[in-house]
């Protein structure tokens, strides 16, 4: 199972948004973070949310089992360790 | 850790040398409208090699200032074409570290911000760069002893999650530079376990 954690601020709501449209991936929350979790990778498409430069590459709050493939301006990767 | 009481009352004043006073007058007070509020004319300072210097301070609102010296007879300290007067660097240091130390001053609003936009286009320093970063909004340019020097505003204001998520930042980076070879995945995958400790408390606690 691979988390992704992304602070729930305005700038970040579309990030768990797309993220969530995957049917393998839940969102769910924790404090004030997403929680988004999957037993696959999670694959986020930059352009889907809408994100600027600064606010795409600095989104990710933290990451449990698994880590960041990809992060660049066409999409956030997150596969399981 | 007892809690230490906040007292300190934000910057007095950041103070930078010049070799260029008129033009350093010029860009704060004349281009951009800080006012002159102090200045100090000193016959040397102790030291029998210490030179003659004037020390003048600009206010950048709030009663905060930036203050220079410039120092009568004193040659420039290095020959670097990259940099400021007081720090220069050769082409093997990368620009993203020759940008990363810099001034950066408040406004309100976007309207302000564009104010002194304005200004500076209108000047000989014009603005280099604006941009949105995360949360806040910002130009920049470079003043004329080669300081960056960076007007922002607040897009939005800050809210609680995002003092949480600082110290959760911190307590993750204190954890991997503590170790060795610390890299960005590890603190994410520290940081991530901090979030699964401390965050559903932290809200229960707003309340």
């Amino acid at each position: 199972m691979t988390a992704l954690y992304v602070l729930d601020v305005p700038e970040n709501t579309s990030v768990a948004k797309v993220a969530g449209e995957d049917e393998t991936v839940t969102v769910n929350k924790i404090g004030p973070y997403f929680e988004i979790t999957a037993d696959g990778p999670i694959v986020v498409d930059r352009r889907a949310t809408g994100c600027r430069h600064a606010v795409w590459y600095s989104c990710v709050a933290g990451v449990a089992g698994g880590h960041i493939t990809q992060h660049d301006k066409n999409a956030l990767r997150v596969e399981p360790a | 850790m007892a809690e230490l009481e906040h007292k300190v009352r934000g910057v007095d004043h950041a103070a930078f040398p010049t070799f260029d006073p008129a033009g350093t007058v010029r860009f704060y007070r004349d281009v951009l409208g800080f006012p002159v509020v102090h200045s100090i004319c000193a016959a040397g300072w102790g030291p029998e090699d210490h030179p003659d210097f004037i020390h003048f301070f600009f206010d950048i609102g709030n009663d905060d200032r930036i203050a220079f010296f410039y120092y009568f007879g004193l040659e420039p300290q290095h020959s670097h074409g990259r940099g400021d007067v007081y720090a220069g660097f050769g082409p093997e240091v990368p620009e993203f570290f020759v940008r990363s130390r810099h001034l950066a001053i408040h406004v309100d609003d976007q309207d302000d911000l564009l104010e002194y936009r304005r200004r500076l286009d209108d000047s000989q320093w014009p603005v280099e760069m604006q941009i949105q970063h995360e949360t806040i909004e910002s130009i920049y340019t470079h003043d004329p002893n080669g300081y960056m020097v960076e007007f922002t505003r607040a897009m939005r204001p800050v809210t609680p999650q995002e003092d949480l998520d600082a110290n959760l930042t911190i307590d993750a980076l204190l954890d991997v530079v503590g170790a060795p070879e610390p890299t960005f995945g590890k603190l994410l995958a520290r940081k991530a376990e901090l979030i699964v400790e401390r965050a559903a408390a932290w809200d229960e606690a707003q309340v």
